[in-house]
């Protein structure tokens, strides 16, 4: 993927540019907000990070102006910032995703994956499978090799979301908010805890673990 | 309150009141005076005619005469207007047109004639013996009644319609006073639920004291303005400051903790650090938020949301940490869904840092029950632990920012936990009010009163 991060910190634009490029993608690091503006609508990125705070022209604006030239890229937004409203400013001057400083570079190598390939979700899809899974989104009916699984709703809800996004690392954050709608962390183990009720329902009984712990990350189901 | 009784008690209308009632006083006084002046002439008048008439009477020669000139007289006179009766001492009537009995209830007059009829209505009479008999000499008193009725019919079509013109006039100011006020009051409601770019609307050309008001409350509300604008500056310029170089401080840790071939310890070492870098970010979040909160900031976001289901959601949240500690983290809530209106990321942020408080401060085992109940009007919130509670004379200092208990020192937390659910609470115009569950804390938070 080609990445465009627009960051004037001399720290943390530096590592996550080397960081995506680790992971294997082409990331572009700028440092003023006006230099992000001419690079972003120039060139064609998959994905844009770009810091609330720039010398110049800074991230809200920069974000505004780019959706209002009809730059539809996908973009993250960096903050310092999170106060009440930051949050819903940030997505409602055009940001794809909002992501408070300090982050682990996991989550932001997570998010910038999972934005990537948003508009591929399957959403019309009413049976999800993995392997010998099955999801009936309809039905609410969940089996493995063809044995029945009762699941409660948060469990089908936590497991219909990995299964939607086969493949792609899910963080403890993206969780809480996709599962159980909290845009702040509590610092509880309560993903942690859905996940190992939700392996011992479905994967500890069939001998194979679907559910996959990526370390320092999150968790993803193998697609 | 209702409209009618707003306007009643807005002070254009009580002063305009005030003056009728002066108006109506004096006016019926004026009138009144001069209703017991003439009023005292005309019945004079009829007496002085009364005592002519007597005169008259009083110069005839004899019983005879006068009994001639009373029927002569009698014959010409109306007697619904004047009555004449001469009797003799045994009661006969000798001469006149009417008969006057005495009864129990007063007087009778019966008019004299082919058919005999008794007349009703006030009279002046005036009796003298004349020639052995009793002369009566009576005139109705309608003159009187007359001049009462016109000054009745004075009353009503004058002083009525100015008083009600007065009324009127009234309460058209007060109408007219009560939408510039409206307009005052409106603003500064707005103005403290956070609308801080609300003015009260000028009315170019008005000059008088409500509209002097106006633009004083649009001055203060233009300062606040700046102030809030230069506060929230300030805020942004330091979180940004600071947390730039915390940012840092995790990456270059966390490059440290990647590095290949670091000892075992050295690695627990860096995700110790990298741990506390986020302790300090979120007691700087919290910091920032109250300061924010306490501004008044963001109402216009809020939209409704079921306490119930938050209440839920964050019991499930935290059921396997306190699960974890051996505790049992019960929850209650009532049947109906309790809607309030809110922001619900705030409001999950007050459930889970009370939560959190009572998971904190308290013995590990012991119970912690989260309850939503109803009681009136008000929608009330409770978390109760089991633990030490908080002493009565410390529970106004625990809202404090960083205000710790002495025995709290070694338990790990920032002191915010609390007031931040006070500003939270605060901000949704519900109160956080602190209270002995004997044992245990019970923090109560009451919504919608």
């Amino acid at each position: 993927m080609k990445i465009l991060v627009i960051e004037d910190d001399a720290t943390t634009g530096p590592y996550v540019a080397a960081g995506l490029r680790e992971e294997g993608h082409t990331a572009d690091l700028v440092t003023d907000g006006r230099e992000g503006l001419l690079q972003a609508t120039a060139a064609d990125y998959d994905v844009l990070i770009i810091d609330r705070m720039l010398p110049l022209l800074d991230g809200l604006s920069l974000i505004k102006t780019l959706r209002g030239a009809g730059v539809r890229t996908p973009a993250i937004m960096l903050t310092a910032l999170s106060g009440v409203d930051d949050r819903i400013e940030g997505l409602e001057a055009g940001a794809d995703d909002y992501l408070v400083k300090p982050f682990a570079f996991g989550e932001l190598a997570a998010r910038v994956a999972a934005l990537a390939r948003r508009p591929g979700l399957q959403e019309q899809e009413t049976v999800l499978r993995a392997g010998d899974l099955e999801v009936d989104l309809v039905r609410r009916r969940v089996t493995r090799a063809g044995q029945e699984i009762e699941l409660l709703p948060r469990e089908f809800r936590l497991l219909e979301h990995l299964l939607r996004r086969k493949g792609r690392v899910q963080t403890r954050t993206m969780l809480l908010e996709a599962v159980w709608d909290i845009s702040f962390d509590p610092q509880t183990n309560v993903v942690e805890t859905h996940i190992s009720r939700l392996r011992s329902k479905v994967d500890r009984p069939f001998g194979s673990g679907l559910i996959e712990t990526v370390r320092g990350a999150g968790y993803r189901i193998a697609g | 309150m209702s409209r009618a009784r707003v306007l009643l008690r807005s002070s254009p209308v009580r002063q305009s009141m005030w003056l009728s009632l002066l108006f109506v006083i004096a006016s019926a006084l004026s009138l009144g005076v001069t209703y017991y002046v003439a009023h005292g002439t005309q019945d004079r008048a009829i007496r002085e005619s009364l005592m002519q008439d007597m005169a008259g009477f009083r110069a005839t020669p004899s019983a005879a005469a006068l009994a001639a000139l009373v029927n002569a007289e009698t014959a010409e006179t109306d007697p619904q207007r004047r009555l004449l009766s001469y009797r003799r001492p045994g009661g006969r009537i000798v001469a006149g047109n009417a008969a006057i009995m005495q009864q129990q209830e007063g007087f009778r007059v019966v008019a004299l004639g082919p058919a005999p009829v008794e007349i009703a209505g006030r009279f002046i009479s005036l009796s003298a013996y004349i020639h052995g008999g009793l002369l009566t000499v009576a005139q109705s008193a309608r003159p009187l009644d007359e001049l009462r009725q016109t000054y009745l019919r004075v009353v009503l079509f004058s002083l009525l319609p100015a008083i009600a013109a007065a009324v009127l006039g009234g309460v058209l100011l007060a109408r007219r006073a009560a939408r510039s006020l409206a307009g005052i009051e409106t603003t500064l409601s707005a103005l403290t639920s956070g609308d801080l770019g609300a003015r009260v609307p000028q009315m170019p050309g008005r000059q008088g004291d409500i509209a002097r008001i106006g633009r004083s409350v649009n001055r203060m509300a233009e300062a606040q303005q700046q102030s809030t604008e230069a506060l929230r500056q300030v805020s942004a310029d330091i979180a940004h400051d600071l947390k730039t170089p915390i940012q840092r401080l995790a990456v270059q840790l966390q490059r440290l903790q990647d590095t290949p071939g670091l000892p075992e310890e050295a690695q627990a070492l860096a995700g110790t650090a990298l741990e506390e870098t986020r302790g300090i970010t979120s007691t700087f979040q919290a910091l920032l938020q109250i300061a924010q909160l306490e501004e008044g900031a963001p109402r216009a976001r809020f939209e409704p949301l079921d306490l119930c289901e938050l209440a839920a959601t964050f019991a499930e949240i935290y059921e396997p940490a306190a699960e974890e500690q051996g505790r049992r983290l019960s929850l209650s809530l009532p049947e109906a869904p309790a809607m309030v209106t809110g922001d619900r990321t705030l409001l999950g942020q007050l459930l889970a840092n009370l939560i959190e408080n009572a998971l904190r401060h308290t013995p590990e085992g012991s119970a912690i029950s989260l309850s939503l109940r109803h009681q009136g009007e008000a929608t009330i919130l409770s978390v109760r632990d089991h633990g030490p509670g908080i002493p009565e004379e410390e529970r106004g200092k625990v809202l404090r920012r960083l205000y710790r208990l002495e025995r709290s020192r070694t338990t790990p937390g920032s002191g915010l936990g609390l007031s931040l659910a006070a500003a939270i609470a605060g901000l949704h115009g519900a109160a956080l009010q602190l209270s002995d569950a004997e044992p245990g804390l019970r923090v109560d938070v009451v919504f919608g009163t």
